[in-house]
This record gives C-alpha cells, structure tokens and sequence, in this order.
C-alpha cells in the first residue's frame, strides 16, 4: 500500500515531468525564436543554366547557410530584355524579399531601378552600372579579360597571324562585347590582324568547316566571345580533327564542365575565367544582407584569371572550378 | 425545431468552407516542382531535365500559370537526395519529381511525401511495387525495359537478316559478343541484358558470349573494360551490347585507341552524344526513347498534381500509377536518310 506522502511525491514528480514537458516540445513557455526564410529570385539573360554550374553550386551554398529560399529563373528567349523586365515585376509581386540579376539590357534594368519600379533590393552582377535603385553589384572586368586573352594570344603567336573573333552578333550580351571591345583593343596594338567572323543564325559555325578549309595558308588563331560559340567550335574541331591543323589555337571565355574538358584534351589553347561559385555564393549573401539592412559591401569585383591546361590540376584553379558542394 | 436550425447552421458553414475552399484552388496562378536527380552527370537525364525545362516554359505560357522549378543533384547518395526532398516539401513545394539514387529505398521520401501530402512523380527508376502501393498519389514514368531490350536485339537481327557478313565480320558462321550492364541494382538492366540477348536468339543470330561486365552505366567504365577485353579477346569481338548509350560510347573509345572499328555496337536512350555516334557511323543503332513525350508526360502529370487536377488523358497511366514512354529504333541508315 502507499502511503499518503509517497503518492504526493509521484503526483509532484508527475507534475515536474509534465512541466519539463512542456517546456522541451512546445513553445508554450520557452518560445523559439522564428527563423525568417529569405526569398530570392535569381534572374539571368539566357534560357539554360550551362554556363551557371559553379555559380548555382555558391548560390545554393549560401542559401542553406542564410536560410534563403532561392529561385533560379531563366528567360524563354536569350537577351530578352522586355522579357526580363516582366519577371523582375512578377517575381517582385510575387513577394520576392530581393532580386539578383544578370541584366539582359543593363541600361533598362539600372533605369527601372532608378524610377522605383524596383522596389526590393536589388542586386546586378556583370555590370559596372550603378544607379539610385542598385543596392548592389558584382562586377567582372569583361573589357580587361579580353585584354588579358588578347595578350596570351600575342605571347603565342607571330605579327603575322590572324585573329579570327567569333561572334553573335543578333544575339551579343554586355559581356561578350566588352570582351571582344578589350581584346581587340590589345591586339590591334599588338599589331596582329584581327577580323569578326559572325554566327550564321540557325547554321552556327557550322559554315565553319568550309571557311577553315579553304583558309589561305598563314597563321590563324580563333578567339570565342562567349561560352556558347567557344563550346560550339571546340565541337565542330573536335568531330573535325583536320581542322585543327588549320588553326594554331582556340582561345575564349567561360569555365562550364565542357569547356574545361575541351581544354583538357587541348581542344582550346587557353580560356579567362571568374571565381564564379563566389558570384554565386556573395550574391545572395549580398542580397540577404540588403533585405536585412544589414549593410555591407555595395560592389564586389571579381577578378579574372587566364589559365591553360597545365593550370587544371593548380590547387588554387582547381577549388575555383571544380567546387565541392 | 432548434435541432433542424442547428443541423442548417452547420451546412451553410461547411458549404460557406467548401466556397472558400473552391475560391483557393481557383486562385493558384502558380505551382513550384521539387525535382531530384539520381546523378546531374547521367546524359541521359540530363536531356530529360533540358526538355523538362523547355516544357515548363511552355505550360507557363500556354497556362498562364507560373512554374517553378528546384532542380538537384543527388550525386548518387539516398542520404541527399531524401535530404533534399525534405528542403522541398519545407519550401512549399507543391509536388515531387523524384529519379530515384536507389530504387529500394524509396520510403523514406514517401513517408516524407506522405505526412506533407505532397504528390510524388517517380521517373526513370521505378520504385519497388509494395511502395508504389502505399499511395495513391504516386505515380511512375518511365520506359518498358523489356521493349526497349526487345527493340535493341531487334536491330541486330535486321541488320543479320538482311547482310549476315555484317555482323558476322570473321565469317566463322557465330557472332562473338561482349555485353556492357548498367547498375546491377537497377531494375532495367537486368531486363534489358536477358530480353536483348533472348531476342538475339529468336532471331536466328548464331551469338556466343565472349565476356561481359558491370559499368554501371558510366562511359569511362565501360571504356576501361573494353581496352581489357580487347587485349584479351581482339580478334573474336563482333557485336557490343550495352545497356546504355554511355557505356556504348566508352567501348567505341576503346575500339577506336585499338583500332577495331569494324565492331558494331548497339545502345539505348538516344542521348545526345549516342545520336552524334550513330550520325557518325560510329555506332550501329541505339533504342531512343521519345524523350519530349518522357519529359512532357513528367511535367504535364506533376502540373496536374500540383493543380489538384485529374491526371493528364493524354498520357494513360497503367494501374493508375505508371505511364511508358514510347520508344523507337534508331540505326545509323535511319539518321543518313533523314539528312
């Protein structure tokens, strides 16, 4: 039998355990703190994602580490600019704490900035514009790494030499032209002979293999202004490995996985390429810190860097290109 | 008397509820898909995921409702991808798209699904059938693997029929081949190994198997076994049958560094690399899939969940969970005629 006293003991131990109870599993009497899930929609000028691999792998990094729930949007035509003003209105109505943008039209996105039509924080990478609307941006030198390509170029190959610059003309972004807009800068001062030779609309550089064939002999070097028409010759010369005997090197911009392969293999001579995982990765940084007023850097710049194949197993490039999630 | 009016009361509240209810569905202008893949680097999903993209776009425009897509890489851990699929539900996401790391480990992620009632489209790895079970809002989409082994042997035997010596390139009257699988646990190469080879033989093709292995669908695998096996057996190979067209393409590297390029080698998927080889000459003929029906089947199906909507009649599913993609063969005379 229990006595009076042992059963007021288990009723009070009871009452203890209840107590702690609830003070662990609900927020009755210690209240969590909530925790505020960012919203970021993320906007670029081009219909995939190729060319953003190590950029998405930063971005989604730093949205598990600031509790952002980021959103990848790409456009339905490349360059789109009205396009792109369209998503930035909707994703903003849409209850978007801040937008990181790679502007099809930098101008129209700076200005809709400057005219309140942007509300949110805004975040530009690419661009050096800046304007009253811009909360902040991250800027690449693209006319620098044209320079810088441009140099390598010149180191390689003699005055002699032709530099054939491959380019898209209907469909040219910001950053394929200031790179373009450097790298012949430095070559006509290098005095080497450079000439534009423009995408064919639906054919590409397909038209490639009969231009090349029937090259006069001489020194040629083929220069891609973007990712996609370096990825697209370094292609067209590996399914054609006699053209490759035409050509003294293939030298370009981006970093995706393919063209890190097409380098590997020596398809391409030598690329410029950004630490793009930290773009990614600071851009959201960036925008969180804007929502919360938290200040911040206002304008990052990114370095650029040339490197060549015996650079692909360098410790420093390799962290930069090959990023482990 | 006061029992009716309360009875009454309660209906218009339930019909005032079900009013709001109906007034919510009716306001969803957009829907967000959590989509996990087993591995991003497998070509073949990664055509999937580039004409889900596309399709996504268009259901966008055509509906005027907006899509958002959460694209991830499992990079071949359960353990991330089920991470993952609770980052999705926690994210609102409104249905699942999961292409299983393994496919007997599907329940945790239904569990997950299950509690959050959050609709799941499985693809490309089926999920055993007790858990396909479990559920009514789980579906599968996918391709009949013994169709697809059944057309792959099928063209070989075509190929026999019509000029023997062409596969039988040493004339000794038996065509030696070797044979490339995928995953040892993933349900279609086991299918595809027994009904390309059976088929083979209700053929009429005189085969006799030289040797075979795992490469789990990887080209750099399959490009490593084929350089042993050249070494070992070069003069006696005639036919590759690989489960994949990644493993196709790593045999047909080592038959080119060893320079037998005579052998022929048959694929399936049709990926975008396999299609390059076939144009090329470098591969006889691959099985392909309709890949914009696969992906357009994944999304109009996921839509419709995420929309509360019946499934799409366009794309019939069998059981009420499982729609296959059809299929169709492609030879190396098929991609030459259409050019």
């Amino acid at each position: 039998m229990m006595g009076r006293r042992s059963k007021t003991a288990l009723l009070l131990y009871m009452v203890f355990l209840m107590v702690l109870f609830l003070m662990c599993s609900t927020d009755l009497i210690i209240r969590e703190p909530e925790k505020e899930v960012y919203q970021i929609a993320v906007i670029i000028e081009d219909i995939r994602d190729d060319n953003y691999g190590n950029f998405k792998k930063g971005m989604d990094q730093a949205a598990v580490e600031l509790n952002a729930d980021v959103r990848f949007i790409t456009l339905y035509e490349k360059l789109d600019k009205d396009q792109q003003m369209e998503l930035i209105l909707r994703e903003q109505q849409d209850g978007a704490d801040a937008l990181i943008v790679v502007p099809a039209d930098e101008e129209m996105v700076v200005g809709a900035a400057s005219e309140r039509q942007v509300t949110v924080p805004l975040i530009l990478l690419g661009t050096g514009l800046a304007g009253e609307g811009v909360t902040g941006t991250i800027v690449t030198d693209y006319k620098y790494m044209g320079e810088q390509a441009a140099e390598q170029i010149l180191q390689r190959v003699s005055p002699a030499a032709t530099v054939l610059m491959f380019s898209d003309p209907a469909r040219q972004s910001f950053m394929s032209r200031l790179f373009l807009e450097g790298a012949s800068a430095a070559l006509e001062e290098g005095k080497v002979r450079c000439q534009t030779v423009a995408r064919d609309g639906e054919q590409g550089f397909a038209k490639l293999v009969g231009v090349l064939e029937n090259l006069p002999k001489g020194e040629m070097v083929i220069l891609a202004e973007s990712q996609e028409i370096l990825t697209e010759t370094a292609g067209i010369l590996e399914d054609n490995p006699h053209l490759r005997d035409k050509i003294s090197g293939l030298y370009g911009r981006g970093s995706s996985l393919s063209i890190l392969n097409y380098l590997d293999r020596e398809i391409i001579g030598g690329i410029c390429i950004v630490d793009e995982y930290s773009v990614g990765y600071f851009s959201v940084l960036m925008a969180a810190q804007a929502f919360e007023g938290s200040g911040g850097q206002k304008t990052r710049t990114m370095d650029s860097y040339y490197i060549e194949k015996k650079d692909l197993r360098e410790p420093a490039y390799e962290k930069m290109l090959y990023p482990i999630e | 008397m006061r029992g009716r009016k309360i009875l009454l009361l309660c209906a218009v509240c339930m019909a005032l509820s079900g009013c709001q209810g109906a007034q919510k569905e009716e306001e969803k202008t957009s829907i967000r898909i959590g989509i996990s893949l087993y591995r991003g680097d497998d070509t073949f999903i990664n055509n999937i995921r580039s004409v889900l993209e596309e399709r996504a776009k268009e259901y966008e425009r055509e509906n005027g409702i907006k899509v958002t897509l959460d694209i991830q890489d499992a990079k071949g851990s359960q353990n991330t991808q089920n991470n993952q699929v609770e980052r999705f539900i926690s994210l609102g996401c409104d249905v699942l798209c999961v292409n299983l790391v393994d496919r007997m480990d599907a329940s945790v992620i239904i569990d997950k699904a299950m509690t959050a009632g959050v609709p799941v489209v499985f693809f490309n790895r089926q999920p055993v059938e007790e858990d396909m079970n479990r559920w009514d809002q789980l579906y599968y989409i996918g391709v009949d693997a013994k169709e697809t082994a059944v057309l792959q042997g099928q063209m070989v035997v075509d190929l026999y029929t019509d000029r023997p010596e062409a596969v039988d390139i040493n004339g000794d009257g038996v065509v030696g081949y070797v044979l490339l699988e995928g995953e040892s646990s993933h349900q279609d190469s086991l299918i595809r190994t027994e009904w390309s080879i059976q088929t083979l033989k209700d053929g009429g093709v005189p085969i006799e198997k030289i040797t075979g292995g795992i490469a789990n669908w990887e080209r750099s695998q399959a490009s490593a076994l084929m350089e042993q096996w050249l070494a070992a057996y070069k003069n006696d190979i005639e036919l590759v049958v690989s489960n994949n067209d990644d493993m196709a393409l790593g045999a047909i590297d080592a038959l080119e560094r060893a320079g037998a390029v005579e052998v022929n080698v048959v694929g399936i998927d049709g990926t975008t690399p396999g299609l390059e080889a076939l144009e090329n000459g470098k591969m006889l003929g691959t099985v392909s899939a309709n890949k914009e029906v696969y992906a357009s089947a994944i999304l109009e199906l996921a839509a419709s969940c995420a929309m509360g909507q019946k499934p799409p009649q366009e794309y019939p599913l069998t059981d009420g969970a499982y729609y296959w993609a059809p299929q169709e063969i492609l030879v190396y005379e098929d991609i030459e005629e259409n050019q």
